[in-house]
């Protein structure tokens, strides 16, 4: 029954808002109900586009119009009706959520204080405040546990914002909200959007296309080392980018940067379909790292009402020498369709995939990664571990191929699953497609369960069931955990024992 | 979708033996309906039948044609076996054929026992092909452990191109034991061999199965296994693709006792433009049993090889045990290697893994053997056999592994006519 109780924790994110009164005054901003080319005109006028985005987003409205929803994924959810939601509105006022902490489930807020994450952090992940408005907590003087202190102190968001422009400023980085971008730098945006991931590549990344909100813009100049880790998470207004979210990273040559996406904490959001874009292009000799925490609702007890979690992510590595890194902890969202890309086009480039993806509950989880060797002596590296627990279904999904010319590929993968419980299931589907011989690839998977003499081991030494499955599983995985950024490894550690909450016993 | 000039001659050929007539209409209006799969199809996705059968096949029945004797003599089982059952054109050749003189072997072919109780395949539309026209084939009865190994020839002669197509069913009794040695091989002009086995294992049954796939240059070979296992039954399947323009070589093999096992190996060696494809699908339906697949594949020219297997533990087969291994080995910068080793699991105390390697020769094997010595050519032709033979060691079979070692010997010497 332990498994009610995680799912509590998270459950009052996405019913509270009626919980708290969802009487919202009728808002101005809204476009009307579906989708038509005069909805996409309200969109892009709305942001004030130039002429060639909007004929852009018309284009990929066209072309989604003629596409079919995919059904090749391993996960069964009901249909989205894509008329039947709004594609735009203004950012949602604060007024409906919960007005401070003292209003937030306490649960919920107990899941936060595992997760090591300060109160005025809990107040924008909780939807009392957006991250730029000021925290509520000095007035209405709550009770702050002592530990959290110092770390507050320090944790403003609004003056980290500031002086992180600064600095990034100072380094040629730009670093804004495509939005922005489009009006600054509109050469750079038309260059490269659209360029990794096509217009019309798949049903979901069409309609992003047709209709993103809003998202990241990051352009790292040639030879700079971005000097600090860019993170969607302190990026002003981020909360409200809303369902269809864009992003485009360029790393020009010899450039570095790390990218952290999503946090570890559960995500209150309104929306329940995110059909996300991610783009990164790498120039000659430049090097990205792409980190993801998502955690978002998974969904109550019979697994209703979760995320639908549909994104594509692709990296091309345009120039040679370049690489690129992917990291991912998945462990939220109802259903996840999500597999982050690597195209291997420059000589010598080499991309990585880490993957960690928890299920719990009714989760269903169909990830993996597409490594596509083009160019010579290109390298890959996949490392995916699945965990299901619950009745989740957990699906690795991947292709691995190398094109006649990328003489000398090289590839390495392991797919390891890991079963808890004899309800849910893990599931391998790999492709590997070897058109010159000299690629050399390899290709593992295992799948097992926690064995009793490892819990043996563990509950002999006084560690209870929880703890000792947190653990092991924590060891299951570390080889994913350590590729990540220091800010979320810890976090990470804790998250999955959170996640897996109530799967023994 | 249109009928393709294939679909449109087995749509119109109706003179077919006598028998089985009901699940003979259903299997072809299912096909009708399904048509040849596609690449669209998942299961198909490497090897797209639909444009590889790009010719009208017209179905035929016995009419011998070209020298039959020389290709019975492909077999390479002649003298490890003491008997022999030979189809011809699809069409049971008494004459060629010496039965068994074994009490626990009982054989009856389609031709003489219509009522033959076949289980259709229905999902799979190269089973519906199957029985929607097979012309004849063998009930084999084994009731006691059987020494010798039965043959099995299939000819496939014809002087247009034509479709022939055999369907057995191989059932043991309960603790029966036997080996089965079967060829397959063609002429010259272009046809479709469309050859399916059923097998079913009662309690305790051992069978041993091994194919040598020699098809004619310009011969499509659509094999298909149907195995259904019982309690500690153990099935060996072993199929050495050599010959033929495409062979796609598919095994279904179905756990319904527990503490059963089964081994579905194989070996390819390609050249010239040959396309075989292999596509296995395990089902564990029940606790503790055991699967194993191994396959060791070489491709020269421009060959593609292809390995599909899915392993499915269902939900309360527990102490599922299922190990799949794919090892390619490119020789030329057009051949071609797809592989999907997949897994399905509902079941969480089990011990499933595959591995799927590609590659090429390794300049350290060769530097070591032609430092002693050995020419190029000759060092090449050592290590390629080498990789293929490994394979060997899961027939149990000594004669047959001998066989086999030396066919992949001489490979690289021998011509593809295509």
């Amino acid at each position: 029954m332990a498994d009610i109780d995680t799912i509590e924790r998270v459950k009052e994110i996405e019913v509270d808002k009626y919980k708290y009164g969802f009487e919202s005054d009728i808002e101005s901003d809204l476009a009307p109900k579906g989708l038509s080319e005069d909805v996409i005109r309200f969109i892009s006028d709305k942001k004030g586009e130039p002429e060639w985005m909007l004929e852009w987003r018309l284009d990929a409205y066209r072309r989604w119009r003629t596409m079919s929803e995919p059904t090749w994924a391993k996960v069964n959810y009901p249909k989205v009706d894509f008329d039947d939601l709004y594609y735009y509105s203004a950012p949602k006022s604060f007024k409906d959520g919960p007005q401070s902490l003292e209003d937030v489930d306490p649960e919920l807020l107990a899941t936060y204080e595992k997760l090591g994450i300060s109160l005025k952090e809990q107040e924008v992940l909780a939807g009392v405040r957006r991250s730029d408005e000021p925290s509520k907590l000095e007035s209405n003087g709550l009770d702050i546990p002592k530990g959290a202190v110092a770390v507050d102190a320090v944790f403003d968001s609004v003056s980290v914002v500031t002086t992180f422009k600064k600095e990034l400023a100072k380094a040629g980085v730009i670093f804004c909200p495509i939005s922005e971008a489009l009006r600054d730098h509109p050469d750079l945006v038309k260059k490269y959007l659209g360029s990794v991931v096509p217009v019309s590549d798949n049903f979901y990344a069409t309609l992003n296309s047709a209709v993103f909100s809003d998202g990241s813009f990051v352009y790292i100049p040639p030879g700079v080392r971005c000097p600090m880790e860019l993170s969607t998470y302190f990026r002003i207004n981020e909360k409200n980018t809303g369902q269809f979210e864009r992003t485009l990273i360029i790393a020009d040559k010899g450039s570095y940067v790390s990218y952290l996406e999503g946090c570890t904490a559960p995500m209150r959001d309104e929306n329940q379909l995110h059909a996300a874009v991610v783009e990164l292009v790498l120039l000659e000799d430049a090097e990205i790292k792409y980190s993801t925490v998502q955690n978002w609702y998974p969904g109550d007890a019979e697994g209703k009402g979760g995320i639908y979690n549909f994104v594509t992510k692709r990296a091309d590595c345009r120039g040679d020498n370049s690489s690129v890194s992917w990291t991912q902890v998945e462990t939220g969202s109802a259903v996840t369709w999500k597999y982050p890309s690597c195209i291997l086009r420059g000589d010598n480039s080499s991309g990585e995939f880490y993957s960690i993806a928890v299920s719990n509950g009714y989760q269903q989880v169909d990830s993996g990664t597409k490594m596509i060797h083009l160019g010579k002596n290109t390298s890959s590296r996949i490392i995916s571990k699945g965990i299901s627990a619950g009745h989740s279904d957990n699906t690795y999904r991947g292709i691995v191929s190398a094109h006649r010319k990328a003489t000398g590929a090289r590839n390495f993968t392991q797919c390891d699953s890991l079963l808890i419980g004899d309800k849910c299931s893990a599931h391998t589907v790999p492709y590997i497609e070897a058109k010159t011989p000299t690629a050399q690839f390899e290709h593992e998977a295992t799948t097992s369960k926690i064995s009793d003499e490892q819990m043996f081991y563990c509950q002999a030494r006084g560690i209870n069931e929880e703890e000792a499955v947190a653990l092991i599983v924590n060891g299951f995985a570390r080889d994913v955990i350590q590729k990540l950024p220091m800010e979320f490894m810890a976090e990470t550690q804790r998250l999955i024992g959170i996640s897996l909450e109530g799967s023994v016993g | 979708m249109n009928r393709t000039p294939a679909e449109q001659t087995w749509d119109e050929f109706d003179t077919l033996p006598s028998g089985f007539a009901d699940i003979r209409k259903t299997a072809a209006d299912n096909f009708k309906s399904s048509g040849l799969p596609t690449r669209r199809v998942e299961e198909f996705k490497w090897t797209d039948l639909r444009r590889l059968i790009d010719q009208p096949y017209p179905p035929i029945i016995g009419k011998l044609h070209g020298d039959i004797d020389a290709l019975i003599a492909v077999s390479p089982f002649a003298g490890i076996a003491k008997n022999r059952l030979v189809f011809i054109n699809g069409l049971f050749d008494q004459a060629r054929s010496k039965m068994p003189d074994d009490s626990n072997v009982t054989i009856t072919t389609l031709s003489g026992k219509p009522d033959m109780d076949f289980s259709l395949k229905a999902d799979d539309p190269l089973d519906n092909l199957n029985i929607a026209y097979a012309s004849d084939g063998a009930l084999i009865r084994i009731s006691g452990k059987v020494k010798d190994p039965i043959e099995l020839v299939y000819i496939s002669s014809t002087k247009e191109p034509a479709t022939v197509t055999t369907r057995n069913i191989i059932e043991l009794d309960e603790g029966a034991e036997a080996t089965i040695l079967e060829t397959c091989t063609g002429g010259k002009s272009a046809y479709v061999s469309n050859n399916a086995t059923e097998i079913r294992l009662a309690k305790g049954a051992r069978l041993d199965r091994v194919r040598l796939l020699d098809d004619g240059p310009l011969g499509i070979q659509l094999s298909n296994l149907i195995a259904d296992l019982g309690e500690n039954s153990k099935l060996a399947d072993f199929t050495f693709i050599i010959g033929g323009r495409t062979v796609r070589n598919q095994g279904f093999a179905t756990f319904t006792g527990q503490h059963a096992a089964v081994n579905i190996s194989g070996a390819y060696m390609l050249k010239g433009k040959q396309h075989a494809d292999t596509t296995l699908v395990i089902d564990h339906a029940v606790p503790s049993c055991e699967s194993r697949e191994l396959f060791k594949c070489v491709m020269d020219d421009t060959s593609r090889g292809v390995f599909q297997a899915k392993v499915i533990v269902a939900r309360d087969a527990q102490k599922s045990d299922g190990q799949q291994t794919a090892n390619a080995l490119l020789l030329s910068d057009t051949a071609e290697f797809d592989a999907k080793p997949e897994l399905e699991i509902y079941a969480d105390d089990v011990l499933c893994g595959h591995g799927a390697t590609s590659g090429d020769l390794d300049n350290n094997h060769l530097f070591y053997l032609m430092s002693r010595g050995i020419p190029e050519s000759r060092a090449r032709a050592m290590l390629i056999a080498a990789f293929a033979s490994s394979s060997f060691e899961e027939i149990s079979n000594e004669a047959v592994r001998e066989k086999f070692n030396q066919i992949a010997d001489g490979w690289l010497e021998r011509q593809m006519e295509v």
